[in-house]
């Protein structure tokens, strides 16, 4: 996470993203999935082929690109339909100004107490309370004379999926495949994170012409090594001054 | 004029030319490497610390950061929306430097018409305008935190004070200054080992500075898994900097 500046001084905070290996692996068609629109099975960082079975190494395979160590599916229209195999993906498929989600597995803190696991109060520590600190109190009243489902209860914390929804994109460095984004994102540092367009109703006409399908390094446009969105404050230039 | 033994008149000799022994180059260049661009001890990604290092030399071509370390009175510009003439001047003494990075920062101490004021800076912030040193003196301890419960004339600085002279290559002078504090109680119990410090005159008595031995950890400094060796490091990125800051 880093501190990025916008041209009238004020200080955001802003999390990496490094897009390292990605690949199209399959296209999988409407008819085929029973959903409303078509996915791509899109995998990232390269792995070691040795440690998974034959038939797990089959779709990798058929793509002819090396294990992915992570394969998530996305919902595609069918004019955004990229082939699989060749084509990699790159950090310039994303541009400065959009909105993104951002998915990945939260940090397992293992098994936890209610209070740090739901955030109850607990009990008072003196005033002859025996042996009751951290713990839950009632679970439920006389009359329901049961336990509902999904009562909030000790157990395992964190290590599952949890997306920021509506997170800026500042910067992106076209030569290390580096996204900026606003905000903290779930996971650890180093994990492997999901980054979609945005679902939000407020930034559904945010994004005007973007690469469509997608970037291809291979094509007319070469981009500078960093695009910047027009509020960020880049250093190449002199101090702010309120006029 | 002079006559020669042939009996006309001798040729212009030019005087011998001086030898210039230019002491300021003999002696080796000091290095200075800026605490915040050692990355701190970590799993993070040395790409990360990398792409910081590049927008950080980047300021720094644009913008002068001079080298100071804490102890030094510093007077800083920014520019503040709300003054009159749009510019925010504070003097002070720089008591602690913190942080890695961009978002390293110093905090800056002065006595305004007695009211303590202490402000934190951060380096690489696009609002300050300029950065001046106007007296470069290290002191005995990295983080003088303890200002605040010392005596208010040890923090006051005249507010039009002009800047010291220093020559480029002298070494930065070191103040064994020992402060004296007002009576306890104090913010941080100070006279503890933990803090370590040597700029204070402890005018405690006896029995309270042993009992605060009692607090000592002489354990610390020979456990191996705190030790973070960054010389070769700071090599690295020393050469690094000055080839960038020199194009």
């Amino acid at each position: 996470m880093m501190p990025i500046w916008t041209k009238s001084g004020k200080k955001h905070a802003v999390t990496l993203l490094k897009v390292q290996d990605c690949h199209v692996l399959r296209y999988i068609s409407k008819e085929e999935s029973g959903g409303k629109t078509s996915k791509l099975l899109v995998g990232g960082k390269n792995a070691s082929p040795f440690y998974k079975s034959e038939s797990a190494m089959e779709i990798f395979k058929e793509a002819g690109v090396p294990r992915k160590q992570k394969v998530s599916t996305f919902n595609v229209t069918d004019d955004a339909i990229i082939k699989p195999g060749s084509t990699p993906l790159y950090a310039a498929h994303f541009r400065p100004g959009q909105f993104v989600d951002v998915t990945a597995k939260t940090i397992g803190k293992g098994f936890q107490g209610v209070m740090k696991r739901w955030g109850f109060k607990g009990q008072p520590a003196s005033h002859g309370q025996t042996k009751t600190h951290r713990r839950p109190g009632a679970i439920s009243t006389n009359k329901a004379a049961k336990v509902y489902r999904g009562k909030k209860m000790p157990g395992k914390m964190g290590n599952i999926y949890r997306t920021s929804f509506g997170l800026k994109v500042w910067r992106i460095n076209t030569i290390h495949n580096i996204i900026y984004v606003n905000g903290s994102v779930p996971g650890h540092t180093n994990c492997l994170v999901k980054v979609k367009d945005s679902k939000l109703p407020t930034y559904k006409d945010c994004n005007k012409n973007p690469p469509f399908p997608t970037f291809f390094a291979d094509g007319d446009e070469k981009l500078p090594e960093d695009l910047y969105d027009e509020e960020v404050f880049q250093f190449t230039d002199p101090s702010v001054t309120y006029a | 004029c002079r006559i020669s033994s042939d009996g006309k008149p001798a040729k212009f000799q030019p005087p011998p030319k001086p030898v210039i022994i230019d002491k300021q180059k003999q002696r080796e260049e000091r290095r200075f490497l800026s605490p915040e661009f050692i990355p701190p001890r970590g799993r993070t990604d040395p790409l990360k610390f990398y792409i910081e290092r590049k927008d950080m030399i980047q300021r720094r071509k644009v913008f002068n950061i001079p080298e100071f370390y804490v102890g030094h009175v510093l007077a800083v510009t920014t520019a503040d929306p709300y003054a009159n003439e749009k510019t925010n001047r504070f003097v002070g003494i720089c008591i602690q430097r913190g942080g890695k990075g961009l978002g390293a920062t110093f905090v800056l101490r002065n006595v305004i018409e007695d009211q303590g004021v202490e402000i934190c800076y951060e380096l690489y912030n696009p609002r300050i305008q300029a950065i001046e040193v106007l007296k470069l003196e290290k002191r005995l301890d990295d983080n003088l935190m303890y200002l605040r419960d010392a005596l208010p004339e040890y923090s006051t600085f005249d507010v039009n004070m002009k800047p010291v002279s220093h020559l480029d290559h002298e070494e930065v002078p070191v103040n064994k200054l020992q402060v004296r504090m007002k009576p306890k109680p104090w913010s941080k119990r100070w006279e503890r080992p933990k803090y370590n410090i040597k700029g204070i005159k402890f005018e405690l008595p006896e029995n309270k500075m042993k009992e605060a031995q009692k607090w000592s950890q002489p354990w610390l400094e020979f456990d191996m898994l705190r030790e973070y060796d960054t010389s070769k490091i700071e090599d690295k990125i020393w050469h690094e900097v000055s080839e960038e800051l020199k194009k």
